[in-house]
């Protein structure tokens, strides 16, 4: 029984870590309607800024989180503004922006690889892993952290759809960009925004993410790989569905971890999603066909 | 002189990959991020049967062929549901679970450590030992797969693929299953990228799963759409600069790791200024 809330409160972290950044891919999906496979590079730029600033300068915590957080967000608008939004102007197929993501995620891992090197990294110091104990279960400090940030984001990101006016002109955005653009809004611009606060959540993910586990440069792209997992199974832009899903993968991969092996854990993952796509290709939240 | 022969076996092996998935993508208008799977499955059927059941390298490689059309025929039924972006995040999982199982079926694939000792092939009493042997018979292959793509891209096979790839629908009015040229295809195409897969075990005589990950469909993408979609001599162009242009880095004096990266900075940026300038390639005839 006290295994059972072990593995419960495990999944409760992984399933926010993957709900967290399923959500910030959600919202540029939403509006953009396209792959970003680069999105979970700026969970690696975030981590790495935030390791850079804490061990070469000697950087507060204070300091260093939102300047991690930043660097992300500013990458993630450039990224869009010279690269996906030109194509964009041209019209390019969703396919296209898909291969030219995968291109800039090549790239950006290889140039973090070359700067950081390409091991892994513990971000761990004895302050972080200091854990408390509810009942039989034991919880670090910065997992507490993860999953409080998983809701803070999911709050955030609710009221910033549907309680403020730039929720209201991403919708109309996303609901259909030439129409947006002829009413006078400047989608090019929100857009923009859309990426810089996409990237940034990702960034803020990616640190945490350190400070649980580790840096590495290729854990954006997989923690995005699974980000996506779970945006498919939730429902596809959808920011409840991504939370969701989040959790549901986190849940099933645990309990296959725990029956047949941790080694086994990323094909239980993809093997749901391919379920998932034969079988109900809209996501848990998703209606009709997508 | 060696070192050039075994750019040339490396271009042998690649460019038959680059066929096979120009053959989907290209011909068929299937973005497939699935071919490092087949590749995979191939390279460890060869080197499997080869050292556990000291099996011959031909008749390997066809167990492998066999194994991968099974496969094929799996992930091609499931993948026949999506269509263009969902394809390529469904195949892509299709690499991520093959190389899943590379890594942690460790009782027969021994795991992240991989498989030493793969034996060269052999006919009759005549070893493929040397390097420039080993050429003769990975261009042999080549050649072999260049015919094959050549007939089913001339053939009326081929313009059914090419009226799928601009709309399923009108091949479907003209009468033809649109599925079943799909699923042929696919497994046409694993067999030929798990036959690259078994030369390369056996050319190395070593394998481990890190050459079958994710990436590796990346640079496979960079050299077809760089050398053009569609069009078979396209898909060897490409291979020929992809493979040859990285090995200049070498001459340039960096660390190995260092000029590792920098040939994925290359693909990587290669993919988006291709997309930006010429989406179909040099020799393309076909954009995404």
């Amino acid at each position: 029984m006290d295994l059972f809330f072990q593995v419960f409160v495990n999944s409760l972290v992984i399933g926010s870590l993957y709900g967290a950044i399923a959500m910030s891919f959600a919202l540029a999906y939403r509006t953009t309607r396209f792959f970003n496979l680069a999105h979970g590079s700026m969970a690696a730029i975030g981590g790495y800024t935030f390791f850079w600033m804490r061990d070469s300068l000697g950087a507060d915590f204070i300091i260093s989180l939102p300047v991690g957080i930043l660097v992300a967000g500013v990458a993630g608008f450039l990224i869009d503004r010279f690269i996906y939004a030109p194509q964009r102007q041209r019209k390019a197929s969703s396919t296209v922006l898909l291969v030219v993501s995968l291109g800039v995620v090549t790239v950006i891992e290889a140039v973090l690889s070359m700067v950081f090197g390409p091991q892994f990294r513990p971000l761990v110091t004895a302050e972080h892993i200091s854990s408390f104990q509810i009942g039989p279960v034991f919880i670090t400090q910065v997992q507490v952290w993860i999953i409080a940030v998983n809701l803070l984001i999911f709050v955030g990101l609710i009221a910033l759809l549907y309680k403020s006016k730039f929720g209201r002109m991403i919708r109309a955005i996303a609901d259909d960009c030439d129409v947006a653009r002829t009413l006078g809004i400047r989608t090019d611009y929100y857009i923009g925004i859309v990426f810089f606060i996409a990237a940034a959540l990702a960034g803020f993910v990616g640190i945490l993410n350190g400070l649980d586990t580790g840096l590495q440069p290729t854990m954006g792209f997989y923690l995005l790989l699974k980000g996506i997992v779970a945006s498919i199974i939730g429902g596809v832009g959808s920011i409840p569905g991504a939370l969701l899903g989040g959790f549901l993968l986190a849940v099933v991969e645990n309990a296959g971890v725990f029956t047949i092996g941790s080694e086994w854990r990323d094909a239980i993952a993809f093997v749901l999603l391919l379920v998932f796509l034969a079988f109900r290709p809209q996501g848990i939240l998703g209606k009709g066909k997508e | 002189m060696d070192y050039l022969i075994n750019l040339s076996i490396l271009f042998s092996i690649y460019g038959i990959l680059a066929i096979s998935l120009n053959l989907l993508i290209g011909y068929t208008g299937l973005v497939s991020l699935a071919q490092a799977a087949f590749y995979g499955i191939g390279a460890y059927a060869a080197a499997l049967l080869m050292t556990k059941a000291h099996m011959g390298f031909f008749p390997a490689m066809l167990c492998g062929m066999g194994l991968s059309a099974c496969a094929a025929l799996v992930i091609g039924m499931v993948l026949s549901k999506f269509r263009g972006d969902y394809y390529m995040i469904a195949s892509a999982g299709c690499t991520m679970i093959v190389y899943n199982v590379l890594m942690s079926w460790r009782e027969v694939t021994n795991g992240a450590i991989g498989i030493f000792g793969v034996p060269r092939p052999a006919i009759g009493d005549f070893v493929f030992t040397s390097n420039l042997a080993f050429l003769g018979l990975a261009a042999a292959f080549l050649v072999l797969v260049m015919l094959a793509a050549h007939l089913i891209a001339s053939s009326s096979f081929g313009r059914v693929l090419k009226t799928i790839r601009e709309d399923e629908d009108v091949a479907r009015i003209f009468g033809y299953r649109p599925l079943h040229y799909k699923m042929l295809i696919f497994v046409i195409s694993a067999m030929m990228a798990s036959m690259a897969g078994s030369l390369f075990a056996v050319y190395l005589m070593f394998i481990d799963p890190s050459t079958f990950k994710l990436v590796e469909n990346v640079f496979l993408l960079a050299i077809i759409i760089l050398g053009g979609l569609a069009d078979n001599r396209g898909a060897l162009l490409g291979t020929l600069i992809l493979i040859g242009l990285p090995e200049l880095l070498r001459f340039t004096g960096f660390p190995t790791e260092i000029a590792a990266q920098m040939q994925k900075v290359i693909y990587g940026l290669l993919l988006i200024v291709l997309m930006f300038l010429r989406p179909q390639g040099i020799l393309g005839k076909f954009r995404i």
